[in-house]
């Protein structure tokens, strides 16, 4: 609805515990995706149904959050920094 | 200044007091392809508390309708007019953002069978609603705090009963564990200070330690936008929502920045700087006048109060000719007005993941 300049956001995934660490550590995400799209792409990476999405190494953020929201509020050093994980790595 | 210290207190815990106390009466009717029983079972009548989630509502809605159920696996969730409603939006959030006259009871359909995966994410029972009241708390947190600490480093005890709190209600034991978060209040009295009055403040105060001192204050808000017709004479006829795709969910903290003066910040003026969209260029000035206006002490009243809200006399007066316009804004089922100062809202009317949920309805011109 809202007419904003279409924003691309840098996503640098880090694997966290065992789950294994994807050639490409860095993509271009549109903002107006959702994070679902995010973490879709890792299962779809990683061949993993469940895989556990983290923002910061702190927190699993709503999966109908818009990338750039979570850029805006989250995002460090031009980066949003995602963590996945095989099993619930942060609560 | 004590006794409006506990006046203000004692206000803000009736508030917190009607928030968890406030409910949606709910009239629940088994969807028809899962009835097999005749005749088919009456709706089940319950309350859905505002700051609960539908999930947790399964257990008493499913043994009102276990006779009538067909045998197999259950994947219960629940529509409104064709609209599968998100579990993890707190039900009075729901109710709204899609219930435009607030018809009560609210008329649900509960489905145990054909859960629509491709629009609600999986639903496998209270845990993951725990899971993500958690998540949702420490990312509010993050944003308060710059981090997600304090909520990490609760033991699990306190994790347990934070959330045995939130499920069940129960505010006393809410507040036993949620005070030692020290999320909570925003700078009490919703002015933003200057550094020297700022100092002034924290020799007087009992509570130096409140969140806003010395760095900028974020409020954590989750705003859901959805659009109604541009020449809807009455809200109430509003089309309902048909997909999700049509509202906006937007997560924007509103940073309170320090400014000259002292300033009073509105609702109206919050929602502004946190809905640029839905405003025109017209407003950015408006709002520059707001902040110079606060330098001066201006004796005239009318002038005063026209220069201070500029926010609510655009929304109100429709300066604005963008392509949407505010009609509605509902916080706790309150049609607030926007001169109310901001932080008064946040600070009581939040949910106990400490967001705002702010529903706002605007109305869009046909391209």
């Amino acid at each position: 609805m809202a007419a904003e300049v279409d924003q691309k956001v840098v996503v640098h995934v880090r694997s966290t515990g065992d789950a294994p660490i994807l050639k490409q550590s860095k993509f271009k995400i549109s903002g107006r995706d959702k994070f679902l799209k995010v973490i879709e792409f890792l299962r779809r990476q990683l061949h993993q149904d469940t895989l556990f999405v983290y923002i910061n190494s702190a927190f699993s953020p709503n999966p109908d959050e818009l990338v750039i929201d979570l850029y805006n509020n989250f995002g460090i050093d031009g980066k949003l920094v995602v963590n996945y994980a095989l099993s619930a790595a942060w609560g | 200044m004590a006794a409006a210290h506990e006046e203000a207190a004692a206000w803000s815990e009736e508030a917190a007091r009607r928030v968890w106390g406030g409910a949606v009466p709910l009239q629940v009717h088994l969807h028809d392809a899962d009835v097999t029983a005749l005749p088919p079972p009456p709706p089940f009548l319950t309350l859905g508390p505002r700051i609960g989630y539908l999930p947790l509502l399964i257990p008493v809605i499913k043994a009102h309708f276990s006779n009538a159920l067909p045998p197999g696996v259950d994947t219960v969730w629940f529509e409104y007019k064709g609209l599968p409603l998100k579990w993890y939006v707190p039900i009075g959030v729901l109710f709204d953002l899609l219930c435009t006259d607030p018809e009560r009871p609210w008329n649900l359909i509960v489905h145990f069978r054909g859960y629509p995966s491709e629009i609600l994410s999986p639903c496998e029972g209270e845990d993951i609603v725990k899971w993500s009241y958690m998540n949702s708390l420490k990312e509010a947190t993050f944003i308060i705090t710059g981090n997600s600490k304090s909520v990490m480093n609760m033991s699990q005890a306190d994790q347990v009963a934070l959330w045995e709190s939130v499920r069940k209600g129960n505010l006393g034991g809410y507040k036993n564990i949620s005070t030692r978060l020290k999320l909570a209040p925003f700078e009490e009295d919703g002015l933003v200070r200057t550094a020297s009055t700022e100092r002034q403040h924290q020799q007087s105060s009992d509570e130096p330690e409140s969140p806003g001192f010395g760095k900028p204050c974020r409020v954590p808000v989750r705003l859901y936008v959805r659009g109604v017709q541009e020449d809807l004479e009455d809200i109430e006829d509003a089309m309902p929502v048909r997909d999700w795709e049509s509202v906006s969910y937007i997560n924007r903290p509103f940073e309170i920045r320090k400014v000259e003066g002292r300033s009073y910040i509105t609702l109206g003026h919050a929602l502004q700087t946190l809905l640029p969209e839905f405003f025109s260029s017209d407003t950015q000035n408006a709002e520059e006048v707001d902040s110079a206006a606060g330098n001066s002490d201006t004796t005239d009243p009318s002038r005063s109060s026209q220069e201070a809200e500029p926010a609510s006399v655009s929304l109100r007066e429709a300066e604005i000719t963008k392509k949407a316009k505010v009609k509605l804004v509902r916080v706790q089922g309150i049609e607030l007005d926007m001169d109310i100062p901001f932080l008064w809202v946040a600070n009581n009317l939040k949910n106990p993941e400490f967001y705002l949920h702010i529903c706002v309805y605007v109305s869009t011109r046909k391209q």
